[in-house]
């Protein structure tokens, strides 16, 4: 199933693990915040974002199921 | 109805096996009998004492906890012990942002966090590597020293110390004053007749007093350093108060300086007890990255977090009350067996390896970026140029519960013929 990931830029301190985890969903920019690059995120890809949840050092990341 | 704590089979809170290094086979027994269980508090005779707490030792309790900051508070002190009733200052609950909670806590946090961002950090890592080659060079000529103080406490020190803005000079009287405030329960750092919460209070009053001379200066005239940035902070339009930015400095110092120059102590020891792993990292230095990962895991130099219950809450059928304090042990998570099944193994080339060394949330260590890259750039340059450091007398270890520490470590190695050229 497709699903929705959204970075909490108040948290985001560009670390980078969600971008070695899944580098098709999420890109650190020059600011240090995460970009999602997908919308929604093909169900494929669901478990190298749900290893970027859960290896985010700041638990940034939130992810939903788009129906 | 109230039920029954399940009684801790073991005192956590008895500094005496973390000196003798024996700190991993009680966590062991804990993990294997009681995970979640209620430790009795205590006094000793040199003045420490503590209410009771929860020994958490398992990984996922750890993760769990650190991951819901509104259940699991930390502005009622996130040290053992600490008691929001009657904490001295010190304590700095409130005002200091590791003891402050959302929402304010991440306001606190961005003021700095730039700074300490992966590109932040590796933007400074020639710089690190030339003030770890300086270090190397004032021991490279002899051919013995005290490696805690010679050179594991050198590099971040000076780090900390040149971001904050602290003259050269001033440096060696901060590495006191920050033995003082985390290693005041050991004999070694109280002054003739002072007791633990003497210490403290002496080492807090006299880094405020030097932080406060400090920033007087900067209001006058602004230098490139993160006291001068948080002179000209605010948070919603307001200025953080002359209190909240010495606390912040404090903060950073004691941060800074104390906890990886145990990472590096305690890396070199665990590659002096496992000469093959030793061998195997020195005849691959592409391990490195791994090797700091392992080293971060073995010595898990932050031993505990403390956090406060804001509701009633279960955990593995424990309860927890309202109010009571839970103590997170990194070293027994770093070595739970579910997550690393040979976790009492050193491997310099273990991989996977999600530690939580440096917490994890809302809380995650601002420092981690400088203290992997410190350890790394000091290992590499370390074991590029005293190949055969060797340990040379026996280990001594800080008398706490809260830092894995490391106070003297004898080496002795070859001296370099000629000191490295710049």
């Amino acid at each position: 199933m497709a699903l929705k990931a959204i970075v909490d830029f108040d948290l985001c301190e560009g670390h980078m693990r969600c971008q070695s985890a899944a580098p098709e969903v999420f890109e650190v920019r020059d600011d240090d915040k995460s970009y999602v690059l997908l919308d929604p995120i093909p169900g494929d890809l669901r478990d190298k974002v749900e290893r970027a949840v859960r290896l985010c050092p700041r638990q940034a990341i939130s992810i939903e199921d788009v129906t | 109805m109230i039920e029954a704590r399940r009684p801790s089979p073991l005192n956590m809170g008895d500094p005496e096996p973390f000196v003798r290094g024996e700190q991993h086979e009680y966590f062991r027994r804990l993990r294997q009998e009681a995970p979640v269980s209620w430790n009795e508090g205590m006094a000793f005779e040199n003045g420490l004492s503590f209410p009771g707490f929860w020994n958490i030792t398992k990984y996922a309790d750890v993760l769990a906890i650190s991951r819901d900051p509104a259940t699991f508070i930390s502005s009622h002190g996130i040290t053992m012990g600490t008691n929001p009733e009657n904490a001295g200052p010190a304590a700095g609950l409130g005002k200091m942002m590791i003891v402050t909670d959302p929402p304010r806590h991440v306001r606190l946090r961005r003021l700095v966090n730039k700074g300490f961002t992966p590109r932040a950090v590796a933007a400074m890592e020639g710089h690190i590597r030339e003030i770890t080659a300086g270090i190397i060079d004032d021991v490279a000529s002899r051919n013995s020293c005290d490696f805690v103080v010679d050179v594991a406490a050198q590099l971040p020190l000076a780090v900390i110390c040149e971001m904050m803005g602290v003259p050269k000079e001033d440096w060696t009287l901060m590495f006191e004053l920050t033995n003082k405030v985390l290693g005041g329960g050991d004999e070694e750092y109280q002054a003739e007749g002072a007791n633990v919460d003497q210490t403290i209070t002496d080492g807090h009053m006299q880094m405020f007093g030097y932080f406060m001379r400090m920033l007087a200066e900067r209001k006058a005239e602004r230098r490139d350093d993160l006291l001068s940035v948080l002179v000209d902070s605010d948070i919603d339009g307001d200025k953080l108060t002359d209190e909240e930015i010495l606390y912040f400095s404090y903060l950073l110092i004691l941060a800074g300086n104390e906890t990886t120059r145990n990472a590096i102590s305690g890396g070199l020891l665990a590659l002096f007890e496992h000469p093959e792993q030793r061998q195997r990292l020195q005849a691959d230095p592409s391990l490195m990255p791994l090797a700091v990962e392992e080293i971060l895991r073995w010595t898990s130099p932050v031993t505990h977090m403390a956090r406060a219950a804001t509701r009633d809450v279960e955990l593995r059928g424990q309860q927890i009350a309202k109010g009571d304090q839970v103590i997170m042990w990194y070293p027994s998570a770093n070595r739970d067996e579910e997550i690393f099944p040979d976790g009492d193994r050193f491997r310099v080339d273990r991989s996977p390896n999600e530690h939580l060394a440096f917490g994890i949330g809302e809380h995650f260590c601002l420092g981690a970026g400088f203290a992997r890259l410190e350890i790394r750039v000091m290992f590499e340059e370390l074991l590029r140029r005293l190949p055969d450091i060797q340990q040379a007398g026996p280990v001594e270890r800080l008398k706490s519960t809260f830092i894995g520490g490391y106070k003297h470590l004898p080496v002795r190695f070859t001296p370099e013929r000629v000191p490295a050229l710049a």
